[in-house]
């Protein structure tokens, strides 16, 4: 991430300035208002609705924050939110290794059909969550799915991945599947972009392989594993899919507020509690912004130390 | 894991809402529907081919078949012209008119809701009385449970159609090869499931799907330990925790915690493999199980046979219901009466239940000329061999127990099925999940403004 952007001359001219200022205006007018209507509206209609509820008996009427203080003081809600930070605590790390390990070794030129393998890495990013996790579904089955008898074969008797105590580590298992492909992509791309004289020079001075992946290239795409790194939390804080499909193999081990969004979608459309599932979305929605906002100033932070 | 997969996630959403139809909306002949459930409304029947003059309705419908009946409708009714539409079964439909009804626009004029939703719509009127569209005077033509569903005070608030009456649906191979015959009582069917499990360690006698709120719910209303009092209004008695409740619990914990029944979900591919395989032996199922488990029978086509459920005081004749459908004129329609004279035509005139009875729709009838008659009584299923499984049912068919809804079970389905999922991985028994939805309905019920009482 090595880009120069702000470095172009500004122009001097006000009348140039002006017209290339209602060009500008121009080419982004349809996209915000777009973005307008289906993105600050509707978000700014959930912050109203999350301030109202709606009785059976009573009907609607203005409640003020107390659909905050039942979503701050929900143990459910909050236990949602610990398990994505777990999630997420063990499934980056594990998945950004894997991934700059074949990033690495394909940039390198190791092997053979490096485009091929390249390729197909990146196939499970382009299978639909739904189909992936259905397909592990079948995989993790305590009935018939391969993996329980291979752990059978291995000795542990009675093992079943989709147990209360084995399930995040098997959607963990899903997630870095899928994912591992995408991020192995963008780490390739950064590793192109290290300049080649550098790594010429330490080949020069007989550098050990490991030392030129570990200690040269590594700290070179650090600002894009930074990213890798917000990026994908967010993505498990919002965690969903995987789980729900998940469900259906094994009932009774995933409950309705496994993760903060699965929370605000049976609160909202099984419980038909839309302003509280409102006031959910919102609180998530700051834990988002705030992982967002420490991402950039860190990024910033990291730039001008670079 | 979204940013960067929008469309993925669109179609998760998709996916999740009938996932969850399929696991817990609706084992009705509704369920039946799932799999042909199609994810956006579409024409099905009616539409186009009216005349321009007549009184145009739309219903919204998921039972497999039903368009059969609404040609002969709009056929014998030539100023009424019905367009169905299928905007899926269960869940996804009530979310669709609950969210239409709000909205105010796009609503239907007829639509199918369970007899256990209806309450739902009815506290929010949504759904029309329909005493002065002459509904009163069918009363008589219906199993006196399912009238009960659809009243309420003085008010009709639907016509009713199909339901389940329960019985214990056996293999009867499998049963003959644990020398066991069809329970009479449940301490029968106590020492029964023993018996196949300790001769079997690897089978039982019968699932026990707690997951399944509304089956669980009928199985309470049998044993007299249904856990709700509800008229309509404001006021709410829920009891999980009643001394019949407790005792219903301990019974079946004793079952569970001896591996002498399955704890495994209902209406699932696992379920009904083992079901087929022999490993369960028999089902608590309903009348509509027939039709239903017939394309998932392989192994054990023509050896399933009904018996009455077993009873909690030996000679009593105590059945339940599992499931069913109504059809309400929704409080939008712009032609109540005429509405109201198709929702009678559909569940009240032998015309309509000659075409709903037969597969692909296979209705069991809540309307007695039907339920009652020979032709239907008599009727064999390929998967029940030459048995005549109606005749078992029909007979429960007047003795179902009175089961008032709470007007939100939506909830209760989707919150019942993640409390009790201790009960089934063993982490917990069914007295304590009883207590835990006990106080999280109260609450809940609290929250909605009900004034609860316990």
């Amino acid at each position: 991430m090595t880009s120069a952007t702000s470095t172009a001359a500004r122009p001097r001219h006000s009348a140039y300035t002006r017209r290339r200022g209602r060009a500008g205006l121009a080419f982004v007018t349809p996209f915000m208002i777009i973005y307008t209507l289906f993105m600050i509206v509707p978000v700014l209609f959930a912050v109203y609705d999350s301030l109202y509820t709606t009785r059976l008996i009573g009907g609607t009427s203005f409640s003020g924050f107390a659909n905050y203080a039942t979503v701050l003081g929900s143990g459910p809600f909050w236990g949602g939110v610990v398990r994505v930070i777990i999630f997420g605590a063990i499934q980056i790390p594990v998945m950004l290794a894997i991934a700059f390990f074949f990033s690495s070794v394909f940039d390198l030129g190791l092997t053979k059909f490096g485009r091929v393998f390249r390729a197909i890495y990146f196939i499970p990013f382009a299978v639909p969550i739904v189909v992936s996790s259905l397909m592990w579904g079948f995989l993790f089955d305590p009935g018939y799915g391969p993996f329980n008898h291979v752990m059978d074969a291995l000795g542990f008797s009675n093992f079943n991945w989709l147990s209360p105590a084995l399930v995040l580590p098997a959607i963990i298992i899903i997630a870095v599947w899928e994912w591992t492909g995408y991020n192995s992509i963008i780490l390739y791309t950064a590793l192109k972009s290290v300049p080649r004289d550098v790594v010429e020079a330490a080949i020069l001075d007989d550098t050990p392989l490991w030392r030129i992946v570990l200690r040269i290239k590594l700290p070179m795409v650090r600002p894009a594993i930074i990213m890798l790194i917000f990026i994908n939390a967010i993505g498990a804080t919002q965690l969903f899919i995987e789980p729900t499909i998940l469900n259906n193999y094994q009932a009774g081990v995933i409950t309705n507020t496994w993760t903060p969004v699965m929370d605000i979608y049976s609160t909202s459309i099984q419980s038909g509690e839309y302003q509280l599932g409102a006031a959910m979305a919102v609180v998530l929605a700051v834990i988002v912004v705030a992982i967002s906002v420490a991402s950039l100033a860190f990024r910033r932070n990291q730039r001008e130390l670079a | 894991m979204s940013p960067n997969k929008p469309l993925a996630w669109l179609a998760g959403a998709i996916a999740a809402v009938t996932l969850t139809a399929c696991g817990t909306g609706a084992p009705s002949p509704a369920g039946k529907s799932s799999s042909a459930a199609k994810p956006s409304a579409s024409v099905l029947a009616g539409g186009s081919s009216c005349s321009s003059s007549s009184v145009k309705l739309t219903f919204w419908a998921w039972v497999p078949g039903i368009n059969r009946a609404v040609n002969k409708f709009n056929q014998t009714h030539p100023g009424i012209c019905v367009t169905l539409e299928d905007p899926g079964a269960g869940e996804p439909e009530y979310t669709a008119l609950t969210n239409a009804m709000k909205a105010g626009s796009g609503a239907p004029d007829v639509a199918e809701i369970e007899f256990d939703e209806l309450p739902s719509f009815e506290i929010q009127h949504y759904v029309k009385n329909l005493v002065p569209y002459g509904a009163g005077k069918y009363q008589k033509d219906f199993a006196p449970w399912a009238w009960s569903q659809v009243s309420q005070g003085g008010g009709v608030y639907a016509m009713p159609s199909d339901f389940g009456p329960m019985g214990f649906y056996y293999d009867q191979k499998t049963l003959a090869k644990y020398h066991v015959t069809p329970p009479k009582t449940w301490a029968d069917f106590a020492t029964d499931a023993a018996k196949v499990h300790r001769q079997n360690p690897k089978a039982t006698l019968a699932d026990f799907p707690v997951n399944d709120a509304q089956w669980l719910m009928d199985m309470m209303s049998q044993a007299g330990a249904w856990p709700f009092q509800y008229n309509g209004g404001s006021n709410i008695t829920i009891n999980w925790t009643g001394p019949k409740q407790e005792a219903f619990a301990a019974y079946w914990q004793k079952l569970i915690s001896a591996g002498a029944v399955s704890t495994i979900t209902d209406q699932a591919t696992q379920q009904y493999t083992a079901l087929d395989s022999g490993t369960i032996a028999a089902a608590l199922d309903s009348a509509w199980a027939p039709s239903y488990f017939a394309a998932n029978a392989k192994r054990s086509t023509g050896q399933w046979r009904a018996a009455p459920l077993p009873q909690w005081t030996a000679g009593a004749n105590v059945a339940a219901d599992w499931g069913g459908s109504t059809y309400p004129v929704l409080s939008a329609s712009k032609h109540p009466k005429e509405a109201a004279e198709f929702a009678e035509w559909l569940t009240a005139t032998d015309q309509s239940w000659n075409i709903v009875k037969t597969p692909p729709s296979s209705l069991f009838p809540t309307y007695l000329k039907t339920l009652q008659s020979k032709s239907f009584t008599s009727l064999a299923y390929p998967v029940s061999g030459k048995s005549q499984p109606n005749q078992v049912f029909s007979a429960g068919a007047l003795t179902i127990p009175k089961t008032p809804w709470p007007p939100f079970m939506t909830q209760l389905i989707s919150q019942e099925m993640t409390t009790v999922g201790g009960v089934m991985n063993g982490k917990e028994t069914l007295k304590q999940a009883f207590a835990a939805i006990q106080q999280q309905e109260v609450s809940y019920a609290k929250a909605q403004g009900f004034k609860v009482s316990t």
